[in-house]
């Protein structure tokens, strides 16, 4: 098990963090940029020294500050593994002698992450021929290829295709789980957060602000902010509470059983993929939500459901807020029925 | 999107741009052609008769034996002795890292004859670091002792200024990768912060080579004997005249280019394949 309670100081604020990992078990942190996800990390895998807190692996004290008391195993010793966002593969050794740098000579396993990784034909490649996309992958694959008793991703995948993206996300998933060792990985995109997670923790300035199983953050998320960070769009004052609209739990059309029904004025309208956004402008606040096909034209009055949107306290502190702030909406008469559907 | 929004395909600023290239080509030839004038001359004068008497003559190429051996260790000096040094300086591993980096400055500012000078005042028989040295039956005065330091005091500065611009390549990143994947950092210093920093440190290698196997002012005031190449080029000078010693100074380029040559291909070739 992985386990830490650190905490370091910022310029801005002080990034103070404490999770347990336990052995296969992955958990990400997704916040924006900037809120601190890469110090726990650097922090855990003793690239940053502890104001306070400490680490520990499999119950092995790695890192501990605070007290007066300061210890520090080096990085050689920790057996902590950080993939970083930038590769840092040696430039002077090829892609095999990079992939092996840390282990991995057995010819199959070399082999099976070779091909799962799709770097066959580079293995005679220098980095600097390589791809970001490429490059990423021979990192990963020496990541991987190491011997490490937790092991710790920061956006990973960044500059790769959405299929690679899917197939190393898989691969990771798997080699964590085989090996039974335990994961952390940071993202700034929730989709990839989600796919990676047992457990999904929010990051805001320094702070966990919610740490539960992805689908439980995503649909009841613990606070405003929380909900503003995993896409919640639209915030709409009801009965003496706020919901919180998502734009992908929006349906058109008063379902008033489904959740709340908000009416309102079509404010803007855009392709988006198969097909479009919609953003209604509800007595002055904005909700924004996604229709397949025939969306309302512009300045048509219509009618949405938003479906069971977690609800806060109007109290709840919001950092910041996406949208416009929200005076009224328009609520649907209590009849337990679909009362119309499309614009008016 | 048109190649050329101008008629013909050419923007007007297109004359003027190759004008310009031409121009810097041109002074750059004459500038590598001016650089290359002395190597030039020196074929131009040397003649084969003179050439085969001078090198023929009984000890004539002692002075040669002198000048590899001496230049030898102090090459083994500077690498060993001052590497670590350049190490630190380029890790900001020392306290007041600009002043250790002002007091190479001055080193390498300082004229070969002045640190001559200097070096009797330093290490000659009268110092407490020449009776100290004595005690250990050295003598930095006319030796091969006096002409390695002599030698090191010239080439040094240059050395490590090199070396510390090849470590400051490494990205420390790559150095904490190492360590995370399991290297202590001894391992790391050998499998990754010498061979990324292998192209720089070459050319500071050759560098100091070539400091070391000419150093000439130093050398004339503490090691006039036994005599090396470049002294050997002097005292012929002197003793019967340019064209007698012009066979000794080819002798000094052929035994002192070849290293920088190599060191130069070698890590040309290395930047290449990173």
């Amino acid at each position: 098990m992985l386990a830490f309670d650190v905490e370091v100081r910022r310029r801005r604020f002080t990034v103070a963090v404490a999770l347990e990992v336990a052995d296969g078990e992955r958990i990400a942190l997704f916040g924006p940029s900037g809120s601190g996800k890469t110090t726990v990390l650097e922090a855990v895998a003793g690239l940053q020294p502890l104001d306070r807190g400490h680490v520990t692996l499999g119950g092995r004290l790695l890192s501990r500050s605070g007290a007066g008391r300061v210890m520090h195993v080096p990085l050689w010793e920790r057996g902590i593994v950080l993939l970083r966002q930038d590769a840092a593969l040696f430039p002077h050794l090829d892609v095999r002698a990079n992939l092996t740098y840390a282990g991995g000579r057995d010819p199959a396993r070399l082999a099976h992450l070779v091909d799962r990784l799709e770097l066959a034909g580079l293995l005679d490649v220098h980095p600097g021929e390589l791809s970001g996309g490429q490059a990423q992958r021979v990192a990963l694959g020496r990541a991987l290829l190491s011997h490490h008793g937790a092991l710790l991703l920061d956006e990973p995948y960044t500059g790769l295709d959405g299929r690679l993206r899917d197939a190393l996300g898989a691969l990771v998933r798997s080699e964590l789980a085989v090996r039974s060792v335990p994961g952390v990985l940071v993202a700034h995109e929730l989709g990839e957060a989600q796919a990676f997670a047992d457990r999904l923790g929010i990051l805001d300035q320094g702070r966990l602000l919610q740490l539960a199983p992805p689908d439980e953050v995503v649909r009841h998320p613990s606070s405003r902010r929380v909900a503003e960070l995993v896409g919640y769009l639209g915030f709409v004052r009801t009965g003496g509470r706020v919901a919180a609209v998502h734009p992908d739990r929006v349906r058109p059309g008063s379902w008033p059983d489904l959740g709340v029904v908000l009416t309102g004025r079509v404010a803007g309208l855009r392709p988006a993929g198969v097909g479009f956004r919609v953003t209604l402008d509800v007595d002055g606040s904005c909700v924004v939500y996604r229709v397949d096909e025939a969306p309302p034209p512009i300045g048509a009055r219509t009618a949405v459901t938003a479906l069971d949107p977690p609800r806060f306290a109007s109290t709840d502190d919001a950092t910041e807020t996406v949208g416009a702030d929200l005076a009224s909406a328009s609520l649907a008469p209590a009849v337990p029925r679909p009362v119309g559907r499309g614009h008016r | 999107m048109p190649r050329s929004q101008f008629p013909g395909g050419r923007s007007p600023g297109a004359g003027l741009r190759r004008v310009s290239a031409l121009a810097s080509l041109s002074v750059g030839v004459v500038v590598w052609v001016a650089l290359l004038g002395p190597v030039i001359a020196l074929g131009a004068h040397l003649s084969y008769g003179a050439t085969r008497a001078s090198l023929a003559a009984p000890g004539a190429l002692t002075p040669l034996v002198v000048s590899l051996e001496s230049a030898a260790i102090s090459l083994a000096v500077l690498v060993i002795g001052c590497s670590p040094l350049a190490y630190l300086l380029a890790h900001d591993r020392l306290p007041f890292a600009r002043l250790w980096e002002a007091g190479m400055l001055v080193a390498l500012m300082m004229p070969p004859l002045v640190i001559g000078l200097l070096l009797v005042f330093m290490v000659g028989p009268l110092t407490p670091i020449g009776r100290g040295l004595s005690d250990l039956h050295l003598d930095a005065t006319n030796t091969l002792f006096a002409l390695v330091i002599a030698q090191v005091y010239e080439a040094a500065p240059y050395y490590v200024l090199g070396a510390q611009s090849a470590f400051s390549t490494v990205d420390p990143r790559l150095e904490q990768q190492a360590g995370m994947l399991g290297d202590p950092p001894r391992r790391v210093l050998r499998r990754v912060t010498l061979p990324v920093a292998a192209p720089g440190l070459a050319m500071a290698l050759a560098v100091g080579w070539a400091r070391a196997i000419g150093a000439f002012g130093a050398v004339l005031i503490v090691a006039y004997h036994p005599q090396g190449l470049p002294l050997q080029i002097w005292t012929t000078l002197e003793e019967r005249g340019l064209a007698a010693a012009l066979p000794f100074a080819l002798l000094l380029l052929l035994v002192a280019l070849p290293l920088p040559l190599a060191a130069y291909a070698w890590s040309a070739r290395a930047r290449v394949r990173r």
